[in-house]
């Protein structure tokens, strides 16, 4: 069953398309991850989706309903984590989340029960009557999480959560999001760092200047990259005679040197080694060392838009 | 209910800042105080002066003392003259100006050799006075010397142009009934203390500021991405503007109301006899400075810029309406009318003196049009320009 249809979605900024025709559909109880550079459209696309901003074409149901026909009835079914840490300094933990709780209707004893749960859930029992201001940054992310989830929303958007964390409060979040799916929330993870998507999402999207540019499980994405390999050969002697014969041979798409790298995409490595090997030893180029990396997400996005995530 | 939540909540953190409330309930107890007190020389202190008497030596060129003038003798006997002036013959100057520097005489005045006789043969009355230490003395004693002179010197004017007859006319038709009557500022016929007005200056001057903290709040839930998150719950936009406002108008009221009670209590300021009234008032001052503020705070970028020209927009405000000291008649206090502040000011003032409500209405219309022209501005400016991040 579809929790999250976005159809032919459009985003504006003066003339510019920040959100660009986007198209997606997120089935219930799925973890369904966001991945893109800076400045990809992730979060304008999760704030139209929030009822944060007005959408300027197509539309967004949440569970059957749109965004811009009933923007409350959406929000009361989704818990935003934000990427900021949007917390008040002046109140407790306990007093923020029931604070929160109380803007998502929650009243009297059940509040109660769900801040603790919340509170519980993200293991800040114990520091529920201090501020946040005494928090590690870790603590303030899990508090940024247990504001979100205390209504137990059917859709929990969470916009980069795991920024400027140490490993280990990093894990515990990764652990909190896979233990809110299985307690029945379908969540949409946005990050850019490939490894988390890759590790705890089932499908991923990746959005490039505002379109999706790849859609499917990792498995799928990777079979996409696996059309592709990549060789890297460490190369004692790089001459231009040498990359523009590189470049001629037909089965090579494409050359890049990077620091004494040379790096070639072909659709497959197995028959091709021995012609590449003898238009090195043609130019008396020197091999330091060999492989055929694994396709990842990071390679498709590379294959895709020629960037890194990072770039 | 969540405009209630937002309200309890914004109540809640405000009154945990200490600054906030360090700057909301002591600060201003602080300025009237100082004020009050430092200024009271200046403004006075609510009640009618009573001149006391002061000694005043006279020396005779002639050396013979008050003898060597029978007018002046006799002016100085007057029962009216005696209440004021005590008259001290003395030898010398020397001695005269010996006294007026230890504070023997307050004031000096020398007769000069023929006085009489000069005058009455026509020549101009003139004396010569020695001023003392005390400001208020020597104009005091100066006013009745001058007063003694100038009417000695008009009836000698009438009695060379008119002839002596005129003279015996004018003192019959001048009976004992006062030709002066002495009118009041205030139909209660009363005056304000120092304490007074800068009880009401400052307050209205605190209230304009908390202002102030509607913008500090508005911009923090922005800094502090918590608008975003309230932004993306099932909350209403007016829900949480209404919510914020009734959480920093409740703390205003509360500080209004720790402002009179507190200089009524510690510095016995006298605020009238319409506390209802007073309240509306204030009510009303907290709803204008709080509508511009949310119109200044929608247009402005950051938080500093909209805290300059607050602050900026609120001293501007009460100095020209005169809430720093009463000004004197000049195009700023022209342009003082212009100011929330003038019109609140005017009619607590006014309830201070115990006026009638025919000289506040006036004031509480003009302060609730304004209100409402703000009201419907900050509304308009927010529909257009909207809250969030």
């Amino acid at each position: 069953m579809s929790l999250a249809v976005l159809t032919d979605v459009v985003k504006r900024y003066n003339d510019k398309l920040t959100v660009d025709h986007v198209n997606v559909t997120i089935q219930a109880g799925e973890i369904f991850g966001l991945l893109g550079p800076n400045g990809a459209g992730k979060s304008t696309t999760i704030s139209m989706i929030c009822g944060l901003l007005k959408i300027d074409g197509g539309d967004i149901r949440i569970d059957g309903l749109s965004v811009s026909a009933n923007p409350l009835e959406v929000k009361k079914r989704i818990g935003l984590v934000p990427q900021e840490l949007a917390l008040y300094d002046m109140l407790t933990a306990e007093e923020n989340a029931t604070f929160f709780g109380r803007l998502y209707g929650l009243r009297g004893k059940l509040l109660k029960e769900r801040v603790a749960e919340a509170l519980a859930f993200t293991g800040l029992s114990d520091r529920a009557k201090e501020k946040p201001s005494t928090f590690s940054g870790g603590m303030k992310r899990r508090l940024n999480i247990a504001c979100a989830i205390m209504h137990r929303p059917k859709l929990i958007i969470m916009d980069e959560p795991t920024v400027g964390i140490d490993p280990q409060s990093r894990n515990h979040i990764l652990d909190s999001v896979k233990a809110l799916n299985k307690l029945g929330s379908t969540i949409i993870y946005t990050s850019h760092y490939m490894e988390e998507v890759a590790a705890i999402c089932d499908r991923v999207a990746i959005m490039d200047k505002g379109h999706i540019i790849a859609c499917g499980t990792e498995k799928e994405l990777r079979e996409r990259v696996a059309q592709e390999e990549k060789i890297v050969i460490k190369a004692g002697q790089i001459t231009p005679e040498l990359i523009h014969e590189l470049k001629l041979h037909p089965r090579i798409s494409r050359v890049d040197v990077k620091d004494g790298l040379i790096e070639l995409y072909l659709p497959s490595s197995q028959g091709e080694l021995q012609d590449i090997l003898f238009i090195f030893a043609k130019h008396e180029g020197i091999i330091g060392s060999l492989h055929i990396e694994e396709p990842d997400l990071e390679t498709l996005f590379l294959s895709l838009t020629g960037r890194t995530l990072r770039d | 209910m969540n405009t209630w939540t937002i309200m309890s909540y914004e109540l809640r953190r405000l009154l945990r800042s200490r600054s906030m409330l360090l700057n909301m309930f002591l600060l201003p107890l602080v300025l009237i105080f100082l004020l009050g007190s430092s200024l009271s020389g200046v403004m006075g202190n609510g009640k009618d002066s009573t001149i006391e008497p002061v000694n005043v030596g006279i020396i005779s060129q002639s050396g013979e003392g008050l003898a060597s003038s029978a007018m002046v003798a006799s002016f100085l006997k007057t029962p009216e003259i005696s209440k004021i002036i005590v008259p001290l013959e003395v030898e010398s100057r020397k001695t005269v100006e010996s006294g007026l520097r230890s504070g023997k005489y307050g004031y000096a005045v020398v007769i000069p050799a023929n006085f009489d006789s000069e005058v009455q043969s026509g020549g101009a009355a003139k004396l010569e006075y020695i001023l003392g230490k005390d400001r208020t003395d020597n104009m005091v004693v100066g006013t009745v010397f001058d007063n003694f002179l100038s009417s000695i010197n008009a009836k000698q004017a009438v009695a060379l142009t008119l002839g002596p007859e005129a003279l015996t006319a004018e003192a019959t038709t001048s009976g004992d009934h006062a030709l002066v009557t002495l009118g009041k500022l205030s139909e209660g016929g009363m005056t304000y203390t120092a304490s007074q007005f800068y009880a009401v200056s400052m307050m209205l001057m605190f209230l304009l500021y908390s202002g102030l903290t509607v913008t500090t709040s508005l911009f923090n839930e922005k800094e502090n991405h918590t608008l975003f998150r309230i932004n993306s719950m099932p909350v209403t936009g007016s829900q949480l503007f209404i919510g914020k406002m009734l959480g920093v108008g409740i703390v205003s009221i509360f500080q209004c109301i720790a402002i009179l009670l507190l200089s009524h209590w510690f510095f016995g300021v006298d605020w009238g006899n319409r506390p209802g009234l007073l309240l509306l008032f204030c009510l009303l001052m907290i709803i204008a400075s709080m509508t511009l503020s949310i119109i200044i705070s929608l247009f402005s970028k950051n938080l500093a810029g909209a805290r300059s020209l607050i602050t900026v927009i609120t001293v501007i405000m009460t100095f020209i309406s005169g809430g720093m000291a009463p000004l004197p008649e000049s195009w700023v206090n022209s342009v003082g009318v212009y100011t929330l502040n003038h019109w609140a000011m005017q009619a607590i003032l006014r309830m201070m003196l115990h006026s009638g409500l025919s000289q506040i209405l006036p004031n509480l219309a003009v302060l609730s049009l304004i209100c409402l022209v703000l009201f419907s501005a900050a509304v308009i400016s927010y529909r257009r320009v909207g809250y969030h991040e």
